[in-house]
């Protein structure tokens, strides 16, 4: 047997249609049936009663004291139910005083019930001898000054007849309904669900050559067309990132290659003159300085391919970034007094933060290093620690160049130099800044440029803990 | 002093091992795993150096094999892998000291006396290079018995050099040493350069004798330079 799981969405939506739909109709059918016999039921003892009355003005006592009931009153019945009656007269001792020809001799409803009978009319279903079901209605009555019981029933047959009509014709009539319900119920899943059909067919044909496609959205309010927009936002953000890739992977080789062909050509140049023991040694080592560059490089992409597979967990402690930015100002003052620099550092020593206090150190330090790095002899860099909004925020402002305003975007992405020229001598690969952003953001924190008048503003941040924090019980 | 190297990579051994006996090593050299736990096994060597990747056996595997068989020699391990878990797992292994490649020649250098003398060389109380003398008790440095006033990184250098006098220590080892920064990501090049510098200014400016001496492409050492 196949399992449903395994049938195709339209024909299992079919099949929940057929199966929801049989239910409903088949419950229909029952409730029908019920009202039906309710209704017929309630009409014959209605009938039964009234009967009951006019068998009571058509019984006698004959004077031989034998009760008769006469029938023959009328030429042409009402109702062919009449003709149909069943009359058994009791005494209340149980003793049969009448029994009309259409009972031909058989009981009817056996011994007297407790109360049956009294105050008005009692109504039962009962079998006779034969199996044949009857409405039973009975009453007291009294005759000539005697105490009888009067019970009256009509046959219960046409009632079920009439039911089981009714059921035949239903039942004969519901797979019909069915099979016309599965057929339009099949064409409308097919015809709901082409447009799935047609974006699978779609993005079936979507590879990594051709990301730029996107799927057609023909009604963005519909549930496919939110599908649509949805798989075509994945897209972007894959294209996204495949570009970022490729330009990573073509300016990382860049990078590799530099090194590279500087120890490649210095190393030709070097063995194809005769030189000097001292000048071979200076040849040497400037290969050797471009080999440490190229360590150096390795090792930061190895740190950003790490921290890129999410390898990276910081290690989360409560500090003081005044104190680090003092730390890092202490290790870089001596380049700072060198190009006669002055860095102020101020701030509240009270804001406490908390994050990894080594990779905030290695941001602080990427930038400060950078402000140094390109402030002119001269200049002032200020470092200031605030608290501003739950976050402890680090401002680091040069007197430098400054960043140009459609640069400041690009900044913080991989291998980006703004002028690549400039940067070249002073040794940088332009990884600081991106290694910078990553070391704060796995952390919670941020790192952002900010306009200033002059020069670059950095503005370092990471979630402040406050020191009159209530602690926690 | 006779060193065994376990390398497969040829040209790497061949330096290591002319390195080597340029600083008055005896060194041989295995090429596989199987050759260098068999010249282990029959030969004594005051240290080893083995790499882990190696065809056959690799260095976990032969480092964890020999310790079980008591062998107590230090063990300096080379990898091209750098990740944590790496060095604690070479350390578990039962290895002394772990350099990752590429590594600075002097730094091997340095590890090597290190582990020979098993821990730290301590720079004597005193120490001189040629007119050079450095008072550690004291803090105090003197040149041709004049005093030199020397900040506390400056000092810090100066003594670290003397500590390794007569070879070469790398801008590496002395991030790592002096200034403790143990990301090796930190841009602290020219701060070293700066401080050297400064160093230098004050050691050696008045002085016909140049002591603290830059090697391009390697660091800096402190020494008397033989005339040719």
């Amino acid at each position: 047997m196949i399992e449903l799981r395994f049938l195709p969405l339209r024909a299992r939506l079919t099949l929940w249609y057929m199966l929801v739909l049989g239910a409903v109709v088949a419950l229909y059918i029952a409730g029908t049936a019920f009202v039906l016999y309710w209704q017929l039921s309630h009409q014959l003892s209605r009938f039964a009663i009234q009967d009951v009355e006019t068998v009571e003005g058509l019984l006698s006592f004959t004077p031989d004291g034998h009760l008769n009931l006469n029938e023959n009153y009328h030429n042409h019945p009402q109702s062919r139910l009449v003709l149909e009656r069943m009359v058994e007269v009791l005494s209340p001792s149980g003793t049969v005083l009448y029994r009309n020809e259409r009972l031909d001799g058989r009981a009817l409803g056996g011994a007297i019930l407790p109360k049956e009978g009294v105050n008005g009319y009692s109504e039962r279903s009962t079998l006779l001898s034969d199996g044949t079901r009857v409405l039973l209605v009975s009453r007291r009555h009294i005759l000539a000054g005697r105490p009888i019981i009067i019970r009256l029933a009509y046959n219960q047959k046409p009632i079920w007849s009439r039911i089981e009509e009714l059921l035949t014709a239903s039942f004969i009539a519901l797979p019909v309904v069915l099979a016309m319900a599965g057929f339009a119920g099949y064409h409308l899943a097919r015809r709901s669900l082409a447009p799935l059909e047609e974006i699978t067919s779609r993005a079936e044909q979507i590879t990594a050559d051709n990301l730029r496609q996107r799927l057609p959205v023909e009604n963005p309010r519909d549930e496919v067309g939110h599908l649509a927009r949805v798989f075509n936002s994945v897209l972007d953000r894959l294209e996204e990132s495949f570009e970022r890739l490729k330009r990573f992977t073509s300016d990382a080789s860049h990078e590799l290659r530099t090194p590279l062909s500087a120890i490649r050509s210095v190393g030709e140049v070097g063995l194809q003159k005769s030189e000097t023991p001292a000048e071979y040694q200076d040849t040497i080592g400037s290969m050797l300085e471009e080999v440490n560059r190229l360590t150096r490089l390795v090792e930061n992409l190895l740190e950003i391919s790490r921290a890129d597979a999410g390898q990276i967990r910081p290690g989360l402690t409560v500090f003081s970034p005044l104190d680090v930015v003092r730390e890092v100002g202490a290790v870089l003052d001596v380049l700072v007094e060198e190009k006669a620099l002055q860095l102020r550092l101020s701030g509240d020593a009270d804001v406490t933060v908390k994050g990894d206090r080594l990779l905030f150190r290695q941001a602080v330090m990427n930038v400060l290093h950078n402000a140094v790095k390109y402030t002119p002899a001269g200049g002032t860099i200020s470092v200031g620690v605030t608290e501003h909004l739950g976050f402890g925020v680090v401002h680091i402002a040069d007197t430098g160049p400054g960043i140009p305003r459609e640069h400041r975007g690009k900044v913080f992405d991989r291998f980006y130099r703004i002028d690549a020229a400039r940067a070249r001598d002073t040794g940088g690969a332009g990884l600081g800044l991106s290694i910078a952003k990553w070391a704060l953001q796995v952390q919670g924190g941020e790192i952002k440029v900010e306009d200033s008048v002059e020069g670059t503003a950095f503005r370092i941040q990471l979630p402040a803990v406050s020191a009159f924090q209530p602690k926690m019980t | 002093m006779r060193i065994l190297v376990v390398e497969d990579e040829q040209k790497l051994a061949s330096a290591l091992k002319d390195g080597l006996e340029a600083d008055d090593y005896t060194v041989s050299v295995a090429r596989t795993g199987e050759e260098g736990f068999y010249l282990l096994c029959k030969q004594p060597f005051d240290l080893a150096i083995l790499d882990v990747m190696l065809p056959g056996r690799d260095g976990f595997e032969i480092l964890s094999t020999l310790r079980q068989q008591g062998l107590r020699i230090p063990i300096l391990l080379l990898t091209a892998k750098d990740r944590i878990e790496d060095r604690v797992e070479g350390l578990d292994y039962g290895a002394d000291d772990y350099l990752v490649k590429p590594f600075a020649f002097p730094e091997l250098l340095a590890r090597i006396r290190a582990l020979l003398r098993r821990g730290n060389p301590q720079a004597a109380p005193k120490a001189r290079v040629a007119d050079l003398e450095i008072d550690a008790a004291n803090h105090i440095v003197t040149r041709a018995g004049q005093r030199i006033e020397l900040t506390a990184r400056e000092y810090d250098l100066l003594e670290y050099l003397f500590r390794h006098q007569g070879r070469v220590v790398s801008r590496e080892m002395i991030a790592r040493d002096i200034w403790k920064e143990v990301a090796r990501q930190t841009p602290l090049d020219n701060v070293i350069d700066v401080h050297v510098a400064h160093l230098r200014r004050k050691v050696d400016d008045q002085f016909a004798t140049k002591l603290v001496h830059t090697v391009r492409g390697l660091g800096f050492v402190l020494r008397e330079e033989k005339k040719p």
